[in-house]
């Protein structure tokens, strides 16, 4: 093993697939310098030609990454914030997710479309979001939302691998998260959960950076409550069993999520498990997520987004 | 018609106190007092100011460029420069004079790049409608040109003959990237023709020149002749954001470039102008950059005092969200 952070196992990742498969491109804006290090210097090694820095065009950049995995090609479609993507809705949620099943199933749409989410930096209301939710709700895409440097390189390998279209969110608050990966290459297949600290009393079911801060709420309270934390690393596809697994042994589930809580990933996450686990719950689901509205400026950023005690708190009332 | 001299005083008082405000808040970042992104418009004060000031009404509508997160327009517009300075402090505004950004028709500045140009269309059509002569003036980089929402704006407002001014700050660069390797062309008032409007190029760096270009526009907005197209020649002496590296693609910005540019700095080339023709003497010149040291060290003192919100007391944003 070997020693890294997020943002270098990302940039890892980016390397390794481009240097095997010359199908695989990148372009987004200023992708050549990098916006948040994840493709910086990669255009030393592979030229302009394949690390393209394209005009300000969100709507152009995933539209002619997803135009170009139709036509055989892997790209990956950095669109800097999350917030970026609805600017290229219809090509994403439309296009992308759908254009496989209205071809007959004849053309597979193999694109990647990364982009930093997530809050903690205080950027305001369009530089901040999460976008689990509309990815999740959108047959046809899938979605993986690593919380370690581990996760991200090999989630991101199966991504660009993978011959559908796949929505690839790597969080700002973890990119200089420290961590352990393999010296040699390895893959993540999609679809399996990680227990990413073991527990009897409570089941915290959490992504991307929930699961850092959801670690660090358990060993706080580690003499009070047994905390096991369940990561889904990919929302679809979705390893229900992993969780139910779980549930089974503790009884309680607290699903900790960054994401506007109203039609969030919480309430499709606790009504899969009431659907399917509800014999096995000792107490009503609770959930964390963020407050439903936009997610404010500066320090009230704290008050919309999930936080440590809201963590905390739902801990306590689902062990009460 | 001519500007008068105190007019003319104005342009480059406000270009100075733009200056001045964006130090503020660059300086207040480094010191860590600053929260947040800032986007400086260090050398291209005469864009806002130049077409701003004298040339739209109270009831016209504006939406500003994101460089310089708007201090110029405010400025412009008679705007208290109290809510900019706090709210880049993460603090809350008080005890603010003269008029509100709504009341100036500000609005905006969007978080995505390029959203206002549609939205500058809804303007157009709402400013048509109240059949006032008012005009909407929309403001966009050489980067936020490329995207899809300036041509469904462009063709829309003038198939409708919409009264807005769309008024191009092209800096040559939008975050890293150069606009050579962007746009296949090096004139975005070149755009005009494909909407069959105006399109005119203006020294980006002379205050006067792109006062006039925007009037000239603006009256014919006024005349409900329809939209123009103004691009001012400019550039940016900062880094894309501060604390972010000042670079085209992945490499340095020409250090030549730079000072080709601030040779012709926007405040330096008018107070030389001022000077020659005897409208400022050097006596006034240093009066008034005193006068502005002095009102941005009150309004640092002023935003230290303002208040930072709490959290846990969600009443600021309590009734924002929805209507009543
Ligand atoms: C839709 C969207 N894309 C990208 C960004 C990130 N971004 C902010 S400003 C900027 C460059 C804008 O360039 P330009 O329009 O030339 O304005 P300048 O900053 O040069 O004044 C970029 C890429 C954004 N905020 N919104
Ligand atoms: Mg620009």
């Amino acid at each position: 093993m070997k020693q890294t952070i997020y943002l270098m196992a990302i940039r890892e990742a980016l390397d390794e697939e481009l240097q095997r498969d010359d199908k695989v491109f990148i372009l987004g804006e200023d992708v050549q310098q990098g916006t948040f290090g994840t493709t910086t210097g990669l255009v030393d090694k592979f030229g302009p030609e394949r690390i393209m820095d394209t005009p300000l065009a969100e709507t152009a950049v995933a539209g002619a990454a997803i135009g170009a995995a139709q036509a055989g090609f892997r790209p990956v479609a950095d669109m800097m914030f999350g917030d970026f993507m609805y600017i290229a809705g219809d090509e994403i949620m439309l296009k992308a997710a759908k254009w496989r099943f209205l071809h007959g199933g004849k053309v597979n749409v193999p694109v990647v479309i990364m982009a930093a989410v997530g809050g903690g930096m205080k950027l305001g209301a369009e530089h901040s979001m999460i976008p689990e939710a509309m990815i999740m709700h959108t047959p046809g895409l899938k979605l993986a939302v690593p919380s370690t440097p581990y996760d991200a390189k090999g989630l991101l390998k199966t991504a660009i691998r993978d011959d559908n279209p796949v929505v690839f969110f790597y969080h700002k608050g973890l990119l200089g998260l420290p961590g352990e990966i393999p010296e040699d290459e390895y893959l993540i297949p999609f679809g399996q959960a990680d227990v990413k600290r073991e527990g009897s009393d409570v089941t915290v079911v959490a992504t991307s950076a929930m699961v850092q801060q959801s670690l660090a709420v358990a060993e706080q309270i580690k003499d009070k409550v047994s905390v096991e934390i369940v990561d889904p690393r990919t929302l679809e596809p979705f390893d229900l069993d992993t969780i139910i697994e779980s549930v089974k042994k503790t009884g309680r589930v607290v699903i900790v999520d960054e994401d506007t809580k109203r039609c969030g990933i919480t309430a499709e996450i606790g009504m899969q498990i009431m659907e399917n686990g509800f014999d096995y719950l000792d107490a009503p689901i609770q959930r964390v997520a963020a407050a439903n509205m936009p997610i404010a400026a500066g320090f009230m950023e704290e008050h919309v987004l999930p936080q440590p005690k809201n963590i905390a708190g739902a801990i306590e009332a689902v062990m009460a | 018609m001519e500007l008068t001299q105190d007019q003319l005083i104005k342009l480059y008082t406000l270009m100075v106190r733009t200056r001045k405000c964006d130090e503020l808040i660059v300086n207040a970042l480094k010191s860590g007092k600053a929260i947040g992104f800032f986007h400086s418009g260090q050398g291209s004060e005469a864009v806002p100011i130049g077409a701003c000031t004298f040339n739209l009404r109270d009831d016209d509508y504006l939406y500003p460029h994101h460089r310089g997160h708007g201090i110029g327009y405010m400025l412009a517009r008679g705007l208290s420069p109290k809510p900019f300075v706090a709210s880049h402090m993460g603090r809350v505004a008080q005890d603010v004079e003269g008029p509100t950004a709504r009341e100036r028709g500000i609005h905006g500045g969007s978080g995505t790049i390029g959203a206002s140009f549609v939205l500058s269309a809804g303007m157009g059509i709402t400013a048509k409608k109240n059949g006032k002569n008012q005009i909407t003036a929309c403001f966009f980089g050489d980067g936020s040109a490329n995207r899809g929402t300036l041509h469904e704006a462009m063709n829309l407002a003038s198939v409708w003959k919409l009264p807005i001014v769309w008024v191009c700050e092209n800096n040559l660069y939008a975050q890293y990237m150069p606009l050579k390797d962007s746009m296949a062309r090096e004139d975005i008032a070149d755009l005009a023709s494909g909407y069959n409007m105006p399109g005119v190029i203006v020294d980006g760096q002379d205050v006067l020149a792109v006062h006039e270009a925007v009037k000239a526009a603006v009256d014919r907005a006024r005349a409900g002749e329809g939209p123009s197209l103004v691009e001012c020649k400019t550039y940016r002496y900062r880094g894309h954001s501060e604390g972010g590296p000042d670079i085209s693609h992945y490499e340095p910005r020409p250090a030549k470039e730079l000072e080709e540019w601030k040779k012709r700095d926007p405040i330096k080339l008018f107070r030389e102008n001022l000077l020659q023709q005897g409208v400022l003497t050097d006596a006034d010149v240093e009066r008034i950059d005193k006068e502005i040291e002095a009102e941005a060290e009150t309004l640092e003192k002023y935003a230290d005092e303002c208040p930072i919100p709490k959290p846990e007391d969600p009443s600021v944003l309590d009734r924002l969200l929805y209507a009543e």
